[in-house]
């Protein structure tokens, strides 16, 4: 199979550069190993930045996401809450900070306003009396599942390919070009070969081992970071801390839940996920110092993400990306680092870089072109604004007279399920949970799961038992620090999994 | 008369009740809500060595006919489930199992998945094949109440009727007052009735409803929705306790207690991070890595009280005692075993 661009990597930076490359009339085919939003799309903690996080330490990046804020507003509203943002200071910080940061922040052009401590106690109820100074800024919660897919839709309908499941695993490098690649289909269709002219080397936390298939090296700091759900929404805003970049400063309000991070370690490996009991009690430890009701919340899950940093890793690493070309193989282009808000500049650099390559000159339109319909909220049902937040465009799709439920706890509804299995993206449980959000609930899909397992099986190509201890198992991963009422819950879904169900050993 | 005051109305709860007042004592049972019991599968798993005639005695109803012996069943998502004691329609010997099941589903309801255990069955060749149901039911109610009325049950029956398949597999929905229905849908179809294994429903709920049936029938005095808050220990012997439901607090004096709250999954030791703690505050209780396997200490039968000495008259029973060989699948036997040893150790006191 021939292509002009081969992208490899279904993330937001991935999906971001088939769409603009897709918008000027390149033919172009992602693939993607896993499911989208497989690395860190998918382990982030939903933060739509204002940039005021990188202001003082990291200027570009701070004025990156400032103007990327300003855009994704614009051209994704439906997949963005516009919560706001606050930076709080406690007694115990550094007071001189704060004057820092509104240096920063107006230098690097990051909108910022002063509230007294007061006026931050009216706007967030849930924030410590101890209270000493507030700025707000416009933090704002995003779906990365749903902008992703959003990314691949507007992608697909403008020419390009996309495939998930589908793996690289080998690249020919003839006269310093790469002029085959080698594919593991899981989904099957796919030819065993693809002769691209270029390749895109989007793979996040795996660019360098993408990289080494073609004999180049990308230097990478892979840096884990810890993430904590609460169930229910505990804040209005999304509150950080406001301090230098630190473990534990900042609570998220997404969807059903708030999301506690996040953490800094090396990581080993691209997968190295794993989530120590010191990092949640971490995150709890210096959320509450903020809010401290989140001391008594129910924390439903624990997850990790693994940061491709360009360069070095840790917080003092730049949150900023680079483009990487090799002499030893001219026509792979590797990009690393950035953030999920900075996404679709990544992808215009990458774009117009490929283009002058290709000698196309085309002008990128992403900034431009809307990615789904607006969600301003008026008219809207509540359970209308919810469907459109997670779907965007191919809200259309979900017959809402079916009334049925499927996942009480995120209230899914089954057509939802039947219409993410007809636009064909989705394989496993998993993947019918990144798009639905069945299974993110309390009972961390101890209940829906038989339910989506069953239509998926109405169609009938699945592995029963495989895919559910599949999807059981990752589920499990994310309660292994489970405490209180959720521990008593994960002992109950094992006892019932493995007692009953019988599905011990494949645990 | 000697009054004991049984706390917990799950299976230990029911069972030492039954055994005691059986055996000529005064028994209050209180408790104070579902039982983990009532989310089990309502079978027993565990063999012969843990089932004394006296809780086959215990089981033995009209309402419900019980088999015994190793046993084959079905459960909701289509695996094997294997268990000694079970209602008649839950399980099969081996050499009754059936060459071709349909597979009942009522349309969206998450009650059974067809489609799932169909394609496990088929797996292990049972000719196995989804029959759909259209139904009203929101998924989110359970379908026992849609089934307390005759028509109910007669359209269920019409809908069987054209079924060629030598079993029925039904979801997990009968009551124990609708049980005998099971029969007669057998009668009428002329082919075997069998119900799935599911655990947080219908089948659970049935045993606990059975058990405590059997327990007000043996005398025991039930008080419902009321808990124990505090026991009155003088030396080492508790003389007293309070009981408190709704707005009312009563204390009542006792010659004996039995403590059958249950283990951590439905609180009844109290389950705080990581651990697990007495609610009385009055008695020792033994960690553990696995929480299920901690609970309160005892020696005989006998709690062990916080200064380490062993109670004269509070036995414990069930799942809040301490157990390092508990493993899974064996816990309403060994529950029920255990209430058993209780209540002799009290006898012996």
């Amino acid at each position: 199979m021939r292509v002009d661009v081969l992208i490899i990597g279904g993330g937001a930076t991935g999906a971001g550069i088939a769409r603009d490359l897709a918008l000027r009339g390149v033919d172009c085919l992602l693939l993607e190993m896993g499911d989208l939003c497989h690395g860190a799309s998918g382990g982030n903690h939903g933060l739509l930045h204002s940039g005021g996080r990188y202001a003082v330490k990291d200027p570009a990046s701070a004025t990156e996401c400032a103007l990327e804020n300003a855009i994704l507003r614009r051209i994704a509203p439906f997949c963005i809450e516009d919560t706001g943002g606050l930076f709080v200071s406690l007694p115990e910080d550094d007071p001189s900070f704060a004057g820092t940061f509104i240096g920063s922040c107006r230098s690097t052009g990051v909108q910022m306003e002063e509230l007294t401590a007061k006026e931050a106690l009216l706007s967030e109820p849930g924030l410590s009396s101890r209270v000493t100074g507030c700025l707000k800024v416009n933090d704002g919660s995003i779906d990365p599942f749903s902008l992703v897919q959003a990314n691949v839709d507007d992608a697909r309908s403008n020419g390009a390919k996309v495939l998930n499941h589908c793996a690289v695993t080998g690249m020919t490098v003839e006269d310093e070009m790469v002029t085959e690649v080698k594919v593991r289909d899981r989904r099957g269709g796919l030819p065993s070969a693809i002769f691209p002219d270029m390749v895109v080397n989007a793979a996040g936390a795996w660019v360098d081992e993408v990289a080494k298939l073609a004999g180049c090296r990308v230097p990478m700091g892979l840096d884990q970071g810890s993430m904590l759900v609460l169930d229910g929404r505990q804040c209005r805003h999304v509150v950080n801390r406001l301090r230098p970049p630190s473990n534990g400063d900042i609570a998220v309000p997404n969807h059903t839940s708030t999301i506690l991070g996040t953490t800094s370690r090396p990581a080993s490996a691209p997968d190295d996920v794993t989530v120590s009991r010191e990092d949640v009690d971490l995150l709890i430890k210096e959320a509450s110092a903020m809010l401290p009701s989140l001391r008594e919340c129910r924390a439903i899950r624990t997850y990790g993400g693994v940061r491709p940093l360009v360069g070095g890793g840790g917080r003092k690493a730049s949150r900023s990306f680079a483009m990487l070309s090799e002499e030893r193989a001219g026509n792979i282009l590797s990009v690393a680092g950035g953030k999920l808000t900075t996404y679709r500049l990544m992808a215009e650099k990458v774009a117009d870089r490929v283009c002058e390559m290709l000698g196309n000159s085309s002008n990128c339109r992403t900034h431009q072109e809307p990615l789904g319909p607006p969600a301003d909220g008026k008219g809207d049902s509540i359970s209308t604004a919810r469907l459109i937040r997670k779907y965007g465009r191919t809200v259309s799709s979900i017959d809402t007279a079916d009334p049925r439920m499927i996942c009480s706890c995120e209230q899914v509804l089954r057509s939802e399920v039947t219409a993410v299995l007809k636009a064909g993206d989705a394989m496993t449980l998993a993947d019918v949970m990144r798009r639905t959000r069945a299974g993110m609930g309390y009972c961390q899909g101890f209940d829906c799961s038989l339910s989506v397992l069953e239509i998926m099986m109405e169609e009938g190509h699945l592995d029963p038992i495989s895919s559910l201890s599949e999807f059981l198992r990752e589920r499990g991963r994310g309660l292994e620090q489970a405490s209180g009422d959720q521990l008593r819950q994960e002992i109950l879904r094992q006892q019932v999994l493995k007692g009953v169900y019988g599905l011990e050993g494949k645990q | 008369m000697s009054h004991v005051l049984v706390v917990g109305n799950g299976a230990a709860g029911t069972f030492s009740s039954w055994l005691l007042a059986k055996r000529g004592w005064r028994v209050t049972l209180v408790g104070r809500g579902t039982p983990s019991t009532a989310m089990s599968t309502g079978c027993l798993r565990s063999g012969p060595n843990l089932c004394r005639a006296e809780i086959s005695e215990f089981l033995d109803n009209e309402k419900m006919p019980w088999t015994s012996g190793s046993r084959e069943g079905i459960s909701k998502i289509g695996t094997s489930y294997r268990c000694w004691n079970s209602p008649s329609h839950s399980t099969w010997n081996d050499s009754d199992a059936p060459k071709s099941i349909a597979v009942v589903g009522l349309d969206g309801h998450p009650s059974l998945q067809p489609h799932i255990i169909s394609a496990l069955l088929n797996a292990r060749k049972i000719e196995a094949r989804p029959f759909i149901i259209p139904s009203q039911v929101p998924s989110d109610v359970p379908l026992a109440s849609s089934f307390l009325k005759d028509e109910a049950w007669e359209t269920l029956a019409e809908e069987l009727q054209g079924l060629s398949t030598e079993a029925i597999l039904l979801p997990s929905f009968v009551t124990l007052q609708d049980y005998h229905r099971l029969d007669q849908l057998e009668r009428r179809c002329g082919r075997t009735v069998m119900e799935a294994i599911a655990p947080l429903g219908a089948a659970g709920q049935r045993l606990a409803d059975l058990m405590r049936w059997k327990a007000a029938d043996s005398g025991v005095i039930i008080w419902d929705g009321r808990r124990a808050t505090a026991l009155d220990v003088q030396a080492d012997a508790v003389r007293g306790a309070t009981i408190a439901g709704g707005r009312e607090v009563r204390d009542i004096a006792v010659d004996a207690v039995i403590i059958a709250t249950g283990g951590p999954l439905v609180d009844g030791l109290v389950l705080k991070e990581r651990d697990i703690g007495d609610p009385f505050g009055k008695f020792q209780i033994v960690r553990s890595e696995d929480p299920l396997k901690g609970g309160y200490d005892s020696s005989d039968g006998m709690l062990i009280n916080i200064s380490g000495r062993v109670m004269n008259n509070v036995a414990g029973a069930g799942d809040c005692i301490s157990s390092e060989g508990r493993i899974y699948g064996s816990g309403l036997t060994e529950a029920l075993e255990s209430a058993y040893l209780a209540v002799r150790a009290l006898e012996g006191a």
